[in-house]
């Protein structure tokens, strides 16, 4: 089985690699390796395990419902139904999720 | 007759007295409104909702068994914690397995809460039989609801036929449209799908019924996959949040009318009826529109509505909008004299006068924590959140509430919750004097729950309350 590195990179945090199978999500990579990542649904629906990729091949293998095109070309990925293609390097933490809409009266 | 002051915190023995001299058994709840309020004694534990979905952590969720009895030592704390056997459920709303609408059912206990993921779509059956040490009894895993192609469970109501059904919003991949599942009270398995013809409707959220009328009304928030990543104004923008109310006939289960209110009941989520039976009325909160709407029966059978109580958006001088209130959570006291509700946003609840029901009168108002509220602390903690959940005591004297909404919703609005978790406070109501006042003494922090901080969201007591019964 193919894998790749993985590195998580927690903001005002640690940054660890992991290495993800190339048919596991990255949430499933992390839950066997015991990294705490945020996680809801685990079908794409939620966003509540939001990252961003900063370098690296991630793909979505269902439909990512909870994110809106803006998310997408800003990079932001659902790591429920991420698996990697490449070598990656993606942002992570409950902070991440909450990028996605702000407070629309501030 | 029998007037026994049972305590509803004791586990609940079918063979109780309570004052149910009409009827030939004993059921699991009370045979009216007024013998819930005066006959039940006043509560000791409650049992609180305390998410951590969206929180740097690898603790799961879990049921907080808070101590409500002022004589105990360990009076406003966290007494026993029930932990999730998974991650990322966000615990939202439960409910019992019973309640008063099976009054007349020998041999049911109100025993088991049934304690829904919002976001995992799993659903926990808990044995709280003995309340104080409440126990993972089942549990139906996202798998077996899906299969029946929805997700996303909200409202538990038990009813009478032995059943209980669970307001669900989405489909399996967590869009439109949801529908309501339905288990059974015996065994807890799946039956299937509540309703026989949903007609148009595709939104959920809360539910109400009123047996004797055969009637039930459903409200509408959003498709899961639209609310859940967080509250976006494009969205509303392109009519994916709701605007109406559903009416269905509670014996054929189909759908009957929808009132569409329009903006003016934007997002109309929690639904409550007046408690007495003979009543066909009642109020829904429109959180987004922030108003209070009013719907009833004709003569003809079909249901009218009408806005009753508005709360004005207001200019907050670091806002570029004027902020709405949101009201989030609604309540009326038993004997139907009074409506409570939050302005989550702003940062008050409210007390109303019902009792001319087309003419609310505000009453009374708690600031406490909010965007607006002069009050922004207690006992020298932040107040993170604003009023939402609330919960009265059966007797109408005491009204909690918790500060957190909903992981990404909090995440928006009120961020700090997610690293130092939400609050459950109380006011002390005077009914005879239509006024509260907050209880500067009651504060459960959940900032420092067993295993770290946590969300609090929906409360309830055993033996019933506000918001879990209904009256055949």
């Amino acid at each position: 089985m193919v894998t790749h590195e993985v590195t998580l990179d927690w903001r005002d945090g640690p940054t660890r690699t992991i290495a993800v199978a190339a048919d596991e999500t990255v949430v499933e990579a992390a839950r066997r390796t015991e990294q705490t990542l945020p996680y809801g649904c685990l079908y794409g629906a939620c966003g509540t395990c939001t990252g961003r990729l900063i370098a690296g091949d991630l793909v979505h293998t269902e439909r990512a419902r909870a994110l809106k095109p803006r998310h997408s070309t800003e990079g932001y990925v659902l790591l429920c139904i991420a698996k990697p293609r490449s070598d990656c390097h993606v942002e992570v933490g409950a902070t991440v999720q909450a990028e996605l809409v702000s407070n629309p009266w501030k | 007759m029998v007037l026994l002051a049972m305590s509803s915190d004791e586990s609940s023995d079918p063979g109780a007295a309570h004052g149910h001299e009409h009827h030939d058994v004993e059921g699991p709840g009370y045979p009216t409104p007024a013998a819930m309020r005066t006959e039940s004694a006043r509560e000791e534990t409650a049992f609180v909702m305390a998410p951590r979905v969206g929180m740097d952590t690898d603790e799961p969720d879990f049921i907080a068994v808070i101590d409500v009895d002022p004589t105990s030592e360990r009076y406003s704390e966290i007494i026993d914690t029930v932990e999730m056997p998974n991650e990322g459920d966000e615990l939202h709303h439960f409910g019992w397995n019973t309640c008063s609408s099976s009054c007349h059912m020998d041999g049911l206990q109100r025993d088991h809460l049934i304690v829904p993921g919002q976001r995992s779509s799993r659903i926990h059956v808990i044995d709280a039989a003995d309340p104080r040490e409440p126990e993972i009894e089942r549990v139906i895993e996202p798998e077996a609801v899906f299969e029946h192609d929805l997700s996303a469970p909200h409202t538990v109501h038990c009813v009478p036929e032995g059943k209980i059904v669970i307001s669900m919003l989405g489909n399996a991949d967590g869009e439109l449209p949801g529908g309501f599942l339905q288990l059974d009270q015996e065994d807890f398995s799946i039956d299937g799908r509540w309703e026989a013809d949903r007609g148009d409707v595709e939104m959920q959220y809360d539910y109400w019924y009123q047996p004797r009328h055969g009637v039930m009304l459903s409200t509408e928030w959003a498709a899961p996959k639209t609310y859940y990543p967080g509250f976006d104004l494009d969205d509303v923008e392109a009519g994916r949040y709701g605007d109406s109310i559903h009416i269905w006939d509670w014996e054929t289960k189909e759908h009957r009318e929808t009132l569409s209110f329009g903006e003016e009941g934007a997002i109309p989520l929690e639904i409550r009826m007046l408690h007495n039976p003979e009543a066909t009325e009642g109020y829904v909160g429109a959180a987004l529109a922030s108003n209070i709407i009013r719907f009833w029966e004709r003569n003809d059978g079909t249901w009218d509505w009408e806005t009753v109580i508005e709360i004005d958006d207001r200019e907050h001088p670091d806002w570029e909008m004027p902020v709405p209130g949101l009201v989030t959570d609604t309540l009326i006291s038993l004997d139907d004299q009074y409506l409570f509700f939050s302005n989550w946003l702003h940062g008050d609840c409210r007390m109303y006068d019902i009792s001319d029901t087309g003419n609310p009168r505000l009453v009374d108002q708690i600031w406490a924590g909010g965007n607006f509220g002069d009050r922004q602390s207690i006992q020298g903690t932040e107040i993170r959140g604003a009023p939402q959940m609330l919960q009265l005591s059966r007797d109408g004297r005491r009204l909690y509430w918790t500060t957190s909404l909903f992981s990404s919703w909090d995440n928006q609005f009120y961020p700090d919750i997610a690293d130092e978790g939400s609050l459950m406070m109380k006011a002390d109501v005077y009914p005879e004097e239509g006024r509260m006042e907050l209880d500067e003494e009651f504060l459960v922090d959940f900032g420092d729950a067993p295993g770290g901080p946590a969300r609090a969201h929906e409360i309830r007591w055993p033996g019933g309350d506000c918001t879990s019964d209904v009256w055949q």
